[in-house]
Formats: C-alpha cells, sequence, structure tokens
C-alpha cells in the first residue's frame, strides 16, 4: 500500500515538468487571451472590460481587418488549391524507387528544409524591380519590358501564392507518395484484366485510395495558410505599412501583429488572435474526424 | 517497354518544372559569389566573372571612407562580438536545448500517461488534444506579457521556456508507447527497479525511432522560428539567425546589399539543408509517420 502511494507520487513529479509548463504557457495565456479580447488592454493600462465592443469594431467597422480577412481567404483557397494538385502530380510523376525519382523528389523537398526567411529574402530579390533581378531578366529575354513585381497591388496575391506553393508542394508530395505506394498492386492488375483504361484506373482506384491523404494535406495546407506571416513581413512589409502597397497582402497575423506589437493595442489584437481560433478550431475538427480515417493507411 | 518511353515523356513537364525549383537556389549562391560591382550589372551573368567572398567580408570596406564599388560584408554589419556567428550560436543553443528538453519532459508524461494509473489522466490528454486545435498565435500577446513581467524579454529562458511543453510531440509519444506491451516494464518493476531507472533504462531507448522522428519536426521548427524571437527579442545580441536576417532586411533595402544579404541566407539554410542529406530516410518516415498518426 505505501509502495503503491510513493509510485503514485512519483507519478505526478514526473508529470509536473510539462503539466507545469503546459498550463503556465498554453492553457493559462489561452483564457488570459480570451479574457483581453472583452478588454481595452494597451500593454500599460489596467485592462478595463468593454464588452462585446473589439469584436463588434472588427466585425462590422474595421474596414483593415475585412480586408485582410479577404486577402487571407482567397490566398488559402489559391495556395492550398494548386499546392495540393502540384503536390499530387509530383508524386505521381516520382513515386518510384529508382534513382532518378529519388533526386527529384529530394529536388521538391528542398524548401522544405531550407531557412524559410532565407527563402523570402531570396524571393525579395529575384523580384527585384531593377532589370537585375532574377524575374525581370526571365521575362526581358521572352521580349517583356520590366515590371515593379512588389509595387504592385494587384500581382501581390499571386506571387504568396506562387511563394507558396512552390515551397509547399514537395512536402505534400512525400505524403501522397506514400499514400501511392500503400495501394495493393492487385488492385491495378484486376481492373487491368477487366479492361479498365488508364483513366479510369486512376480515376476509380488512385484517387479514392487517396482520397484520406487528400484530406489531411488539405486541412493542414489550410491551417498552415491561414497563418501566413513570414512572407508578407519580409517580401512586402512597407516602412510604416505591414500590408504592402494598398495593404494588398494584409493578411490576419500580420495585421494581428500590426495591431498588438506596432500600435499596441493589445486587447484588440487578442480578438484577432481569437477570430483566428476560431477559423482554425473548425478545420482542426474536421482534420480530426477525417484524421481518422488516415490511420488506416 | 513503349509504356516506359511513354512515362518518360509524360514526366518531361515535372522535369522542366525541377529547374524552376534549383534556379532560385542557384541565384542564391551565384549573388553571394557576385562582388557588388557584377551584382547590378544588366543584363546579369549567370556564371560569376569574378567569383569572390566579398559578401562575407570585404577587406577593402572602411566605415570611415567611403570606396566605390565596395559594400560591408556580411561579417561587416552588426555591432556585436563574432558578428553573424553571434547569431548562429543562439540559434543553434535555443535549438538543442528546446529540442532536448521537450523531448525529456514529454516523454516523461508519455510514460505516466500511458503507464501508469492516475486519477484523471484522460481529462488530461483530452485538454492535450484540444490544445493541439489552437493556432499558438493565440497566446502570444498573454505570453508576451507574462515574459515582461517576469523580466524575461530578450533573454535565452524568454526563447526556451514557453518553447518546452509541446503537445503535439507528448500526443505522438503517447500514441508511440501504447503499442509497447506493459509487460516489459511490469518485468522492469519486478525486478526492482524505481520509475526513474525504468523511463531512462527502458522507455527512452524503446521509443528512439519516435524521438528521432518528433526531433526533426522541433530543429526545423525553432530553427526557423520567427514572430516569437521578432516580438521578445530588443538587443542586438540576442537575435536568432531569422531575425538578425530580418533586421538586415529592414536596414539595407536597395540592391547593392543583396550579396551580404544573401550570403546571410546561405549560412542560415546549410544547417538545416546539411542535416536533411544526412537523415534523408527519417524525415520522410517522420513526415509520413506523423501524418499517419496526427
Amino acid at each position: 500500500m505505501r509502495d503503491r502511494l510513493r509510485r503514485n507520487l512519483t507519478s505526478y513529479v514526473m508529470l509536473v515538468p510539462f503539466l507545469g509548463l503546459f498550463l503556465g504557457f498554453l492553457v493559462w495565456p489561452l483564457a488570459n487571451s480570451l479574457y483581453l479580447s472583452f478588454t481595452d488592454f494597451n500593454g500599460v493600462n489596467v485592462p478595463e472590460f468593454t464588452g462585446l465592443q473589439n469584436f463588434r469594431r472588427l466585425l462590422f467597422e474595421d474596414d483593415r481587418f475585412r480586408h485582410a480577412l479577404m486577402n487571407t481567404f482567397v490566398y488559402v483557397i489559391a495556395a492550398v488549391g494548386l499546392g495540393t494538385l502540384f503536390s499530387l502530380a509530383l508524386a505521381l510523376a516520382f513515386s518510384g524507387s529508382s534513382w532518378p525519382h529519388r533526386i527529384m523528389r529530394t529536388i521538391f523537398f528542398l524548401p522544405s528544409v531550407t531557412s524559410s526567411i532565407a527563402l523570402m529574402l531570396l524571393w525579395k530579390w529575384i523580384f527585384n524591380p531593377g532589370d537585375f533581378g532574377l524575374a525581370n531578366t526571365v521575362i526581358g529575354r521572352l521580349g517583356l519590358d520590366t515590371v515593379e513585381w512588389l509595387a504592385n497591388p494587384s500581382l501581390t496575391i499571386p506571387i504568396l501564392v506562387l511563394m507558396s506553393v512552390w515551397g509547399g508542394m514537395g512536402y505534400g508530395m512525400i505524403l501522397y507518395v506514400a499514400g501511392l505506394n500503400s495501394i495493393p498492386h492487385e488492385y491495378y492488375e484486376a481492373a487491368r484484366i477487366d479492361g479498365a483504361t488508364t483513366w479510369n484506373q486512376f480515376r476509380y482506384i488512385t484517387l479514392p485510395m487517396l482520397r484520406p491523404v487528400t484530406t489531411y494535406v488539405v486541412v493542414t495546407g489550410l491551417i498552415t495558410a491561414f497563418q501566413v506571416f513570414e512572407a508578407v513581413y519580409i517580401v512586402f512589409r512597407g516602412t510604416n505599412n505591414i500590408g504592402g502597397v494598398l495593404d494588398s497582402g494584409l493578411m490576419i497575423v500580420p495585421y494581428l501583429y500590426d495591431q498588438g506589437f506596432t500600435h499596441f493595442k493589445l486587447g484588440y489584437a487578442s480578438a484577432v488572435a481569437w477570430v483566428l481560433f476560431l477559423i482554425i478550431f473548425v478545420l482542426s475538427l474536421v482534420n480530426l474526424r477525417l484524421g481518422r480515417a488516415v490511420k488506416e493507411l | 517497354m513503349a509504356t516506359s518511353r511513354n512515362g518518360h515523356l509524360l514526366r518531361l513537364p515535372f522535369y522542366l518544372l525541377s529547374l524552376t525549383m534549383i534556379a532560385p537556389f542557384y541565384w542564391m549562391v551565384i549573388s553571394v559569389l557576385k562582388p557588388y560591382s557584377e551584382l547590378t550589372r544588366q543584363p546579369p551573368s549567370f556564371i560569376p566573372d569574378t567569383p569572390s567572398l566579398t559578401n562575407f567580408y570585404d577587406p577593402a570596406w572602411t566605415p570611415d571612407q567611403v570606396n566605390p564599388g565596395h559594400q560591408q560584408g556580411l561579417f561587416q554589419r552588426y555591432q556585436v562580438d563574432f558578428g553573424f556567428w553571434r547569431f548562429m550560436l543562439n540559434s543553434v543553443f535555443i535549438t538543442t536545448t528546446i529540442t532536448v528538453g521537450s523531448l525529456l519532459i514529454a516523454s516523461l508524461a508519455a510514460y505516466v500517461l500511458t503507464k501508469h494509473r492516475i486519477r484523471g489522466r484522460r481529462v488530461l490528454f483530452l485538454m492535450i488534444i484540444a490544445s493541439m486545435m489552437v493556432p499558438w498565435q493565440t497566446t502570444l500577446v498573454p505570453n508576451y506579457v507574462i515574459m515582461r513581467n517576469l523580466d524575461w524579454l530578450d533573454t535565452y529562458q524568454g526563447y526556451i521556456i514557453p518553447a518546452l511543453a509541446k503537445a503535439f510531440v507528448l500526443f505522438f509519444l503517447v500514441q508511440f508507447l501504447h503499442s509497447i506491451p506493459d509487460e516489459l516494464i511490469q518485468a522492469a518493476r519486478v525486478d526492482g527497479a524505481g520509475e526513474w531507472r525504468i523511463w531512462w533504462q527502458i522507455v527512452l531507448p524503446l521509443l528512439r525511432p519516435a524521438l528521432a522522428a518528433m526531433s526533426i519536426f522541433i530543429v526545423l521548427w525553432e530553427w526557423n522560428n520567427f514572430l516569437w524571437p521578432l516580438i521578445i527579442v530588443q538587443s542586438d545580441e540576442m537575435a536568432n539567425v531569422p531575425v538578425a536576417l530580418a533586421r538586415l532586411n529592414s536596414y539595407f533595402s536597395g540592391a547593392q546589399h543583396q550579396g551580404a544579404i544573401m550570403a546571410g541566407g546561405l549560412l542560415a539554410s546549410i544547417p538545416t539543408i546539411v542535416f536533411f542529406l544526412i537523415f534523408q530516410r527519417y524525415f520522410t518516415r517522420g513526415i509520413v509517420l506523423s501524418g499517419v498518426k496526427g
């Protein structure tokens, strides 16, 4: 009995480091953030409760936030849609174990292991407005005039999408390759005996079998894309404006940073954070339910 | 073999696409090797005429005297001891500490949650799973306030302590430990081994593949961590590599500075790329495993 008690005590002692830090830097801040989102906290004052005012302003009066939401949704849909398509296509092209396939997979995966800030700085340099930027050199060879890539608001989201797809498709490809290689060969053999065309095999065997992987790639892609920050901050931020020219690249997290840590409206920033929370939470619930299916992979 | 040739033809666009993957990297490397005068030449050269390392350090540049045709190298741009190495050391220290620390405390907790019968473990585990759905940016403002109140802004503990309890690591280790039979641990208990010894000598070795997979994610995440450091770092010395690079980008925006900036980007990328090339197999397996379980 005493032995049992001592073991129980040890159990709790072993739990304490994780649990303490988990409660202190995650659970408590989360509760605190919810509280602050209903206050006018500015980092210095004693937070005063203002009810739903932050949320009312955010959702009905703040044009910049509405703009940020719109931008984020357009960006997320384009980046995740194209990213998933390219991931699947790459996996179909290079799922083998021969060395050319392995080298191709390594090349496409390379951005996933490269310093993300370094990549953003590289893109900024590639899209330099001078004739010596790589992008302008390439279109110059094609006989076109130089473009002010980063100063043209209508190009901002396409460039952000390009950077996201370029950097992320290798990661999705790896997941799809694993999915493809887990489909039993017998299915295809049986289909061929029945005279199914290549397209029909893809349509009626490959795609349905890959559905759990697709769900996983799409949902995790959505969650990552909604949190986009670095690309905007490094590539598009102007001297006084985080969102680039005419706020064309303003997104949710950059706006949170802008309100919270440039203007020190910490209560208002917390309200922004909770809007993000709701979006991600719903997506994660979908992921959790469909994630169970991936387990059978 | 007609189908094989057909396959190669179908793959052709993707082989071409791989060139667009390599081109930016190539551009980065040649930008580092081009001296300032060559960097802004129009049209640009695709093979550096006079490759040099002046983008790291240019001996011809002096602070008090304008020397046309020369720019500060990367290591001449920070007023801290050891220049850019200081930030590399900061990043290496922070990344290793968080990786080792978070794996140790998560494995302890995972061991208790799977192999000990304690009150409330279900509730605890549910709470931890639920927390994985929270975008961490939601805790940004309160954690900043906590750091300020503890006087931890601009310190290593400000980087490390809040990053140690990682729910996804615990979740992954719990799943992994479920597949290990309880008898192994019971047998050790019968032999008189204490709980700490069981954890250190039995549980940790059994967890090795899971720890390897998780360490890859943690290392990549912490090496690239940007938003949190951006908020808590104030001094020059305490920046990690991403913040140091971002500062370079804010202070020097002209084309003449891009050589030094790319030099910094290259130094920032080499460790993780080398890490990847060495442990390539574990990377892909880790991604698939976490995808399957997560």
